[in-house]
Formats: C-alpha cells, sequence, structure tokens
C-alpha cells in the first residue's frame, strides 16, 4: 500500500487523532531522518483531481500551521515509505537549507487584474514574407500586447516595492493573458503579517484602477519545492 | 496565532468569497509544491474545478488543461 504525502514538517511529534486526510484516510505521521511527513494510507494508485481531494489535501497541511512551518508535497504525491526514506536522506541538506528559509514564515497571496483594453502593435506587412506575419500574430496571441506585458513587469515591481521589508522572499509571475496581470507569492514572517497587509492595502489606495485579489496565510506551497533527480539516481518507475 | 485564510478582492460582490477561497486553494494544491519526481499520479476523470471569465485563477486551469491534454495524448497513443 502506497502513502499519501501531505508535507514534510521538523519538531513535530504526533498529530491528532481525529485528523482526515484525501478519502477520508486516518492522517499520522512518519519519520525521515530528522523530518516528520504527514502521509495517510492510499488504497489506489491514483489520486483523482476534484474539489474534495484538493481540500482535503489543503486542510491537512494547514492543520498543522498553527505550530510549524510545513513543507507541503505536492498535490497527488503517492510514495511508499522506503521512497519517502531515500527521498529525505538525499535531500536531507537542501530540506534543511529549504527549512531556515522558511522557518517562521507563511506565504501570502496577491494577484492583480487590470480590466482595460491593450493596444496591439500594428501588423507589419511582410511582402513576400506570409510566413513572418503568420508567425508574429502567432507570438502576438501567445504573449499578449508589448504595451501590457511591461505594464505587468512594471507593477510587479512597484508591488515589491511597496511590500519591502515586510517580505522575506517573493516569486512574482507576469507572463499571463487576458486581464490577469501579476501573481505574487510573498514569503512572510508571522509578526510581519500585520504589517504586510497595511502596506498591500495601502498599494490598493495607491492604485484604484488595479483589481487586487489577496489571500492568505498559506503554507508555503510556493517557496517549497526542491530540484531533485530522485527518478534518475534511484530508478524509481 | 490563529490562521484565517482571508480573501480580499476589489471584485467580491462578483464572487462568492467561497468561490475565491476554492480557487485559491486549487492554484496553491495543485500547481506548487514539493515533488519526489515520478511519483505525481493523479487522475482527472472527474475534473471539478469552477471556472470564472475573470481568468482570476488561470493557473489552476491552464494546470487543469494541461492534465488533461496529457492524459487524452496517452489514451490516443494506447
Amino acid at each position: 500500500m502506497k502513502l499519501y504525502a501531505y508535507c514534510l514538517t521538523e519538531g513535530l511529534d504526533s498529530v491528532s487523532e481525529s485528523l482526515r486526510g484525501i478519502g477520508g484516510a486516518r492522517v499520522h505521521l512518519v519519520r525521515a531522518q530528522d523530518f516528520s511527513v504527514l502521509v495517510s494510507d492510499s488504497p489506489g494508485d491514483t489520486v483523482t483531481v476534484n474539489r474534495e481531494n484538493a481540500l482535503a489535501h489543503a486542510a491537512v497541511v494547514r492543520s498543522v500551521l498553527g505550530e510549524t512551518t510545513p513543507l507541503p508535497f505536492r498535490f497527488g504525491t503517492l510514495v511508499t515509505e522506503q521512497q519517502l526514506e531515500n527521498y529525505v536522506t538525499a535531500r536531507f541538506e537542501a530540506l534543511k537549507s529549504k527549512f531556515d528559509h522558511v522557518r517562521g514564515c507563511v506565504e501570502m497571496s496577491v494577484k492583480i487584474i487590470w480590466d482595460r483594453e491593450w493596444a496591439e502593435e500594428p501588423q507589419r506587412e511582410s511582402p513576400g514574407k506570409p510566413g513572418a506575419s503568420f508567425l508574429a500574430e502567432k507570438r502576438r496571441e501567445i504573449l499578449g500586447s508589448k504595451a501590457r506585458a511591461e505594464a505587468a513587469k512594471t507593477i510587479a515591481r512597484w508591488l515589491e516595492g511597496c511590500l519591502g521589508e515586510t517580505v522575506r522572499d517573493k516569486a512574482f509571475k507576469t507572463d499571463f493573458k487576458g486581464k490577469l496581470l501579476v501573481t505574487a507569492a510573498l514569503l512572510v514572517e508571522r509578526g510581519s503579517i500585520e504589517p504586510y497587509k497595511t502596506r498591500v492595502k495601502n498599494a490598493r489606495v495607491e492604485r484604484p484602477e488595479l483589481h487586487f485579489l489577496a489571500s492568505g496565510p498559506w503554507p508555503p506551497y510556493s517557496f517549497a519545492n526542491i530540484d531533485l533527480e530522485f527518478k534518475t539516481r534511484f530508478g524509481v518507475s | 496565532m490563529s490562521f484565517e485564510q482571508i480573501i480580499v478582492s476589489e471584485n467580491a460582490e462578483q464572487l462568492e468569497e467561497s468561490e475565491l477561497s476554492l480557487l485559491e486553494t486549487l492554484d496553491h494544491v495543485l500547481n506548487r509544491g514539493l515533488v519526489i519526481a515520478g511519483e505525481i499520479t493523479i487522475s482527472v476523470a472527474d475534473v471539478d474545478l469552477v471556472f470564472l471569465g475573470l481568468n482570476v485563477l488561470l493557473s489552476s486551469v491552464e494546470t487543469a488543461k494541461e492534465v488533461l491534454r496529457k492524459r487524452d495524448v496517452t489514451d490516443a497513443s494506447v
């Protein structure tokens, strides 16, 4: 039987007996080196992507956030106990470093929407080069207007400036189409959450034309992952 | 310290807060986190997501679409 892995934690010795995860399975701890992993038994080989399972995953990871800062696994992580041990052993130093980075923090999210029309660059005709025109049009479809892209980057830099020292780490994305311009994942120390919220509130006042979707606190999903050549190294299929 | 998840949106009147909360949860859970390479095993036979015209959580929608595309490719190759 495989285990469904929710998150990696440090300093956690037990979880509530009543904590339930995917499929209503009881969540328990598995020790791996200096860490504990929240897992539940999984009868199948796959995990269905649906509302119930996604919320169950999130709820389990969130359940420990009051006591510690976990490193969440991505949804759908099914492993054996041996694979889990191998993973932690192989990446022990990287995981320790990651815990050092997120310890005492939570993730806050900001998404910025700008409901405006963006002027497209005039399509330049390329006489005798229909292929070039076709590719240019495809590029525009994929990347959106240049003005929009530049505005997204400018807004991301502006938001970063607004938040300042309230943020320990940040991850911005600006390569979107449509009205969504910027998504920001911010790693915020727990003691800085209120100053952070004030900065976000002030930013909203400063730019009333922008729509903000701010949420949190979350476990640090966006700051958890480390590169791993697990399959290559151990030949796990 | 309590950890209530707070959704603040200028367009709150257009979306139920519960919908926003669900979408934000999906955006985090499906797209991010530690990956033990080769061990993400999900099925999308019963995708149950909320699609919004505002593209508020494009990343979640795109993640689901990507998984569906890969599944179709796999099915077609069988």
